[in-house]
């Protein structure tokens, strides 16, 4: 087999894995090639419209345990190969060069055991660190179950590390990935949290979950999100839309991923971590999944119309951050600027800010935008969701997405 | 002699247009516009070309006025594709002396106003060409690449290249205006492209294997359950596409 044919295997078997960023690490060489850049970069972006900023490959997809979600499972007949690690560096050194790539994501099937399977990763790793002084951004996917050791070399020469929690409960583990505890992925978390420096991990920690191949209700993703946030400082939860790769009897029959629901976990993820929100502000017992009509935000603000409209020139940072479409960029700007002159909606549009849905639940200078009697739930709700439909969803939705991503 | 519905005219250098532009505030004059000496002037229009001194004293001066970030703002507005970007220079240094660094919220300004969203596009488009540019490798060992943005971003880029492929030989070409950028492990060099022409630019002979590789990964790595063109498109403008090889069979 030649190297082309398996990193075509190799790719393949990788491209369900939904983190691709290369940002939170300021990386310089001194005699190498290479630096990594705090903002991380995309070098190019897939027929999916996903970005790649990293060589995202399996060292193996060869694998002794049997997830039913996985193409790579033990009992699927398919095409197994494995890189060595002079395959490894030569493909990431030779895209670096010529600038397709900001490094490497590393993650692998498990051969023989957790262990045997991290050394190899290590040892492909450290040869491009240090035989090579690769200087770029390297992502390594940990193996639970490997030994402390191995994750505390691992940690050394990468800029991220992440295990993937897979499921958001243990009974969906059970369930579909037999050899899984989630016990072991928390304490690869623990550890890398206990120890992160500017030489252990330093951009830190990511998960991700896969979304629609059991039937855990959105606040039970949510719910094990903010725990993970708040217990082990992760960077990112990412959530992958499941989609159908083999046939299982304990497996939905989907006819397409669960996208729109993907992106609302990603809306309520940023909520958490940037807006102060909490899991029960978004979702609760009653209304335990999303609005797919509605984004988060705008629909917790429906919710809770009596704190609205809200005046710009006085509302308080934390108060502007609650209103649907102001970012925390936008509000920002509007705090700095609003000290030298009073805000209009004309203001706002020049500091660059989106009033589609913002214009609803504010008041620049005692006046809403329209006739102040208009501001009542039924005609806001039509409205934004109109505006939604007109502004066409998908592609949109997504780049507001990566615009803020870390 | 010097009036303010003159055109004014400088070499073409950002140098020469701040010392322009410090004469001209020196004597209280409002140009019409400011143009480098390439302009032609219609039959209505007068032009006007002090004597000027290159002093780069000037770039401490307005550091000392404004601030360093003002700077590099004026410096990005120079390298956009605007096409009076000197008046929106002149305007925001003046702008700036004034407010200094409380410029950047005057945006009811409306030469303020528009400056900024000038360098914006400015630093986003030299943004997506780090990730953008494609060298291929000579059989000399030296990288080479071709851009075509629609902003002068050639020097911001290439400076950013410098850090990351600091032991490279790189030449980065600017095919659109002609010009080049030459790295030689010390410091890069912008040339006029009919100074500098590349002899032997032919293809290292692992060149052709590890271009299929890179292709044949682009092709793998989308997932055809989630494709959506419309966003790819959005984030990689198609204007782009000719100098990103992966991107070629689909042009
Ligand atoms: S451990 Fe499970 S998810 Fe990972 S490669 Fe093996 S079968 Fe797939």
């Amino acid at each position: 087999m030649d190297i082309k044919e398996k990193l075509i295997i190799l790719a393949d078997s990788a491209k369900y894995d939904a983190s691709c960023s290369s940002s939170g690490s300021n990386r310089k060489t001194k005699n190498g090639l290479g630096t990594t850049s705090i903002a991380g970069i995309c070098h190019s972006f897939a027929s999916d419209g996903r970005c790649i900023s990293l060589l995202k490959i399996l060292m193996t997809n060869c694998c002794c345990y049997d997830c039913k979600y996985c193409l790579n499972r033990k009992s699927n007949n398919i095409k197994r190969a494995i890189f060595t690690k002079e395959e490894i560096c030569e493909i990431t050194l030779n895209f670096y060069r010529r600038n397709y790539i900001e490094g490497l994501f590393l993650s692998s099937g498990i051969i023989k055991n957790p262990d045997y399977t991290m050394n190899l990763m290590i040892e492909a790793i450290s040869f491009l660190r240090k035989k090579y002084h690769f200087g770029g951004y390297i992502h390594a996917k940990a193996i639970p179950g490997a030994s402390e050791y191995l994750i505390k070399k691992l940690g050394q020469l990468v800029d991220r590390m992440s295990a993937n929690i897979e499921l958001p409960t243990e009974n969906g583990l059970k369930l579909l990935a037999p050899n899984k505890e989630s016990t072991k992925v928390t304490k690869i978390m623990k550890y890398v949290d206990n120890n992160r420096n500017a030489r252990f991990v330093p951009a830190g920690q990511s998960t991700q979950m896969i979304i629609g191949a059991t039937n855990e209700s959105d606040l039970e993703i949510m719910s094990k999100s903010a725990s993970l946030y708040n217990s082990y400082k992760l960077k990112r939860v990412f959530y992958s839309a499941y989609i159908p790769v083999n046939n299982d009897k304990l497996l939905p029959s989907l006819k397409l991923p669960p996208l729109k629901r993907e992106n609302r976990l990603y809306q309520a993820d940023f909520l958490l971590r940037f807006y102060k929100f909490k899991v029960p502000d978004i979702l609760d017992e009653k209304n335990p999944n999303f609005n797919l009509l509605i984004d988060p935000k705008a629909d917790w603000a429906l919710r809770h119309l009596e704190e609205f409209p809200k005046e710009i020139n006085s509302a308080s940072y934390d108060e502007l951050l609650k209103i649907p479409g102001v970012g925390v960029k936008s509000a920002k700007r509007i705090i700095s600027a609003r000290k030298y002159f009073k805000l209009t909606f004309n203001d706002l549009s020049k500091l660059g800010i989106v009033l589609k849905r913002a214009k609803y639940f504010i008041l620049c200078g005692g006046k809403y935008f329209i006739d102040g009697n208009n501001f009542k739930r039924n005609f806001i709700e039509k409205n934004l969701i109109l505006e939604d439909k007109i502004y066409e969803t998908t592609s949109n939705e997504q780049l507001k997405l990566s615009l803020f991503d870390e | 002699m010097s009036k303010s519905n003159y055109i004014y005219l400088y070499d073409g250098s950002f140098i020469n247009l701040l010392n322009l532009i410090k004469i001209l505030l020196k004597k209280k004059i409002i140009p019409q516009n400011i143009k480098d000496d390439t302009y032609l002037p219609n039959l209505l229009e007068q032009s006007f070309k002090f004597k000027i001194e290159d002093d780069e004293k000037v770039i401490q001066e307005i550091i000392n006025g404004t601030s360093k970030n003002i700077l590099t703002t004026i410096y990005y507005l120079f390298l956009s594709n605007e096409e009076n970007k000197e008046l929106l220079i002149y305007y925001f240094l003046v702008h700036s002396l004034k407010f200094k660094n409380k410029v950047y919220y005057m945006r009811n300004l409306k030469s303020v106003d528009k400056a900024l969203k000038v360098v914006m596009y400015v630093s986003h488009e030299n943004h997506k060409f780090k990730g953008f540019v494609r060298f291929k490798e000579l059989a000399n060992n030296i990288l080479y690449a071709e851009i075509s943005p629609v902003n002068n971003i050639l020097p911001i880029l290439s400076n950013y290249f410098k850090k990351r492929l600091k032991n490279e030989f790189f030449i980065i070409k600017d095919v659109k205006r002609n010009i080049v950028s030459v790295y030689d492990k010390k410091d890069f060099y912008i040339l006029d492209g009919e100074e500098f022409k590349l002899i032997g630019n032919k293809e290292s002979s692992s060149e052709k294997l590890i271009q299929d590789m890179w292709i044949a990964f682009y092709k793998t790595i989308g997932i055809k359950e989630r494709k959506n063109d419309r966003c790819r498109r959005n984030f990689m403008p198609k204007k782009y596409w000719k100098n990103i090889i992966e991107m070629r069979d689909e042009l």
